[in-house]
């Protein structure tokens, strides 16, 4: 029984009501004149919980667990605060965007209702996962965020986006249904080392009394199965086109935090193996890793859709973070430095990458050219979201990206420097080829016929680049504090 | 009725249970899948009831009860419904390598899966022993089973394969209350997935006979 546990139940915290303003307007969504108000609402009551959550825990007051049930520690925190941050920004999105988006249709009040109602479901499940202390109940929410995201992928109806909303569901319920008998295991485990409640806490204290050849695996099906939810090479495919043929908002919560919140139940879970004898578990990160930014430093070199490179590029940093973790205990600051700035320079990228799909009207990156003739603050938004993430100085992604290289130098893991920093360098150019196409030379007719687009989604993705620059320079204390505290956690489950 | 009694019947539950999946890879048509379905969902139900009574379990008779309500009951339905006639006599679903390969392949998975789960299950009650080995075993025909369907139909019951074989394997192994929340979840995922994505992929995919849905989503695609 953990201290915790001995508590009653009384124990309340605001906190915990994290998801539920959005579960509330999801309900109030179908009121149309008001659903784009109550959806805002909602995500700015979510960010001010989650920022409560966080200011308790750096203050030192330990929250308590509500039944072991359900909780917030800093590594929660952080991935709570960032969720809540891009649910604001997205809301703040979805409204002239899918206003816009749907303009043309026939039954667009009808599609505006599904779009909220989804929309708010979906951020809820987000927020919930967090929470969780127990695995069963962080998987029962990460299938919730699933389905509730196949709505919105298909969202369009069309054959593409019906095409990538079927392979989206298909590939990730497999990973989830494969990892769900890792977890059953790891249940099965615990139960066989003597029971207690079935928390994360729970199931890294008794994981030394656990069969290894169970514990391996559990490992083996979990990395299988959540693997091919993040994304991770070779069961990627799904993810460019689910990542691309959602409305944009949605995309920039799907790619900026969706796939890190499994990552983040992965986290919680490595205390259980990392202790595995002649596993090397590490190692597992790092080749994990180490395949998928290769393999999607190459692809961002061909890709043809402004929003598929975007998606892509999420593949990579997954990467990235897997070789983060494989580094061991000298690289958590950096790798929890890593999901931040990526979470809010993704979000950041779909935005710019959205406005330009608003004006052109088409996702070819052969279509726009010229971009900085016509519309020069598009071009300048879209230029300055593109080098943030694929990591150029001075915006945040270089600065974790370097943090994690040093981690690596530092830890005398050459092999791991050297690659990484050759696939990075890579995706830079990648990335930036693509862009410097777009926004340089000669209008092409796409840019010099564009639309005006809502003038709201601008100022969204201004909003969004704040942080970006912000925090390439400049960390707050507070923030850093938090981090670390993440940090010290997540190292409890790395290699030394 | 004898523990021994249960057990055996469990074993001889699991033996058919094996068989449904090797059956599901040969299958040739979509109405014969469907119905290896059913049989696959009523055997994992009658052993989640054999091992209710072996570990005297209630949550497993929840699991048991959303299992039946679920998987030979509501989700044939619902694809029944979305299924045209033309449909459901189809022969001849594309794989991407032959049936008899296929079965080869899948029987060598099977003896690989078999070999990890033997010294997994060492030792322990021998339900457990039973089901942990031909739940893994099921779960890994599934995937293999999604690996080879190229249409929306067979993959989605290979997903369900899977999704038979972990609870399979579950059952015998977690008999707390997270094996219900598992169990309500997926179930949920499923019926949701299939009510909205499948009638509208099947067009896609599997439809090429089923000219009525084509010519809807032709006329959507051509919108600005």
């Amino acid at each position: 029984m953990t201290p915790a546990l001995a508590m009653p139940p009384a124990g309340f915290n605001p906190v915990w009501l994290m998801p539920v303003p959005a579960l509330l307007a999801a309900l109030w969504s179908g009121w149309l004149p008001a659903a784009r108000w109550v959806t805002m609402l909602a995500a700015l009551l979510g960010l001010a919980l989650a920022l409560l959550g966080a200011h308790d825990i750096l203050a030192g007051h330990d929250l308590p667990t509500l039944q072991s049930w359900i909780g917030l520690d800093a590594l929660g925190a952080v991935f709570a605060l960032l969720t809540a941050f891009l649910g604001v920004t997205a809301s703040l999105y979805s409204g002239p965007y899918i206003s816009h988006h749907l303009a043309h249709s026939d039954d667009a009040r009808a599609a505006l209702r599904r779009y909220y109602v989804y929309f708010n479901l979906f951020l809820a499940s987000l927020l919930a996962v967090p929470l969780m202390q127990q695995p069963a109940l962080a998987w029962v929410t990460i299938e919730l965020t699933t389905l509730f995201s196949i709505f919105l992928v298909g969202f369009d109806s069309n054959r593409p986006a019906l095409e990538a909303a079927w392979k989206y569901a298909v590939i990730t319920i497999m990973g989830a249904t494969v990892a769900a008998l890792g977890f059953f295991l790891l249940l099965w485990g615990l139960d066989r080392a003597g029971g207690g409640p079935q928390t994360f806490a729970a199931l890294a204290q008794a994981s030394a009394h656990m069969d290894p050849l169970l514990r391996k695996v559990a490992f083996a099906l979990i990395i299988f199965g959540f693997g091919a939810k993040i994304g991770l090479v070779p069961i990627h495919t799904w993810l460019p086109d689910a990542h691309s043929q959602a409305p944009t908002p949605v995309c920039a919560l799907l790619s900026g935090i969706e796939v890190s919140l499994i990552l983040y139940v992965v986290m919680r879970l490595l205390p259980v193996f990392i202790s595995l004898p002649g596993l090397h578990l590490e190692h597992w990160l790092s080749v994990i890793g180490l395949v998928s930014v290769g393999v999607a430093a190459f692809l961002l070199l061909q890709v043809h859709d402004y929003k598929r490179l975007f998606a892509y590029s999420t593949v990579e940093h997954m990467g990235i973070l897997m070789t983060g973790l494989g580094l061991g205990k000298i690289a958590a600051y950096p790798v929890m430095l890593q999901v931040m700035t990526h979470a809010l320079t993704k979000s950041l990228a779909f935005y710019a990458a959205g406005i330009v799909l608003v004006i052109t009207g088409t996702r070819e990156i052969a279509s726009v050219r010229g971009l900085l003739r016509r519309r020069p603050w598009t071009a300048a938004l879209f230029l300055a979201a593109a080098l943030a993430i694929a990591g150029a100085p001075p915006f945040a992604v270089f600065s974790s990206e370097f943090a994690i290289l040093r981690a690596a130098a530092a830890g005398g893991d050459y092999a791991s420097l050297i690659l990484l920093a050759l696939f990075i360098i890579i995706a830079f150019t990648g990335i930036l080829i693509q862009a410097n196409r777009m926004v340089f030379g000669e209008p092409s007719p796409a840019v010099a016929e564009a639309v005006h687009g809502p003038r709201g989604l601008q100022w969204v993705a201004v909003l969004a680049l704040l942080p970006v620059l912000l925090l390439g320079l400049w960390m707050p204390q507070p923030l850093a504090q938090l981090l670390q505290a993440a940090a010290h956690q997540l190292a409890g489950g790395l290699a030394p | 009725m004898s523990a021994q009694v249960l057990l055996s019947l469990n074993t001889l539950v699991a033996v058919l249970f094996l068989l449904t999946a090797f059956m599901l890879i040969s299958a040739r048509q979509a109405q014969a899948v469907l119905y290896l379905y059913v049989a696959q969902g009523l055997l994992l139900a009658l052993s989640t009831v054999l091992l209710a009574l072996h570990f005297h379990s209630p949550e497993l008779f929840i699991v048991a009860a959303i299992t039946i309500a679920a998987k030979p009951i509501a989700i044939p339905l619902l694809i029944n419904r979305l299924l045209s006639p033309a449909l459901r006599r189809r022969r001849e679903l594309s794989t991407a390598i032959g049936i008899p390969s296929a079965l080869t392949l899948a029987l060598l998975l099977s003896v690989v899966a078999y070999a990890v789960a033997r010294p997994l299950v060492a030792g322990q009650d021998p339900a457990a022993t039973t089901n942990l080995s031909i739940g893994l075993v099921v779960s890994l025909l599934g995937v293999f089973l999604l690996a080879i369907r190229r249409e929306a139909l067979p993959q989605l019951f290979a997903l369900m394969t899977i999704d038979n074989g972990v609870f399979f394997a579950g059952i015998a192994i977690t008999t707390s209350s997270a094996l219900v929340e598992f169990a309500a979840a997926l179930e949920g995922v499923m019926v949701v997935m299939i009510v909205a994505l499948l009638a509208r992929t099947i067009a896609l995919t599997l439809g090429s006979t089923d000219t009525g849905a084509l010519d809807a989503l032709r006329e959507r695609e051509d919108k600005p």
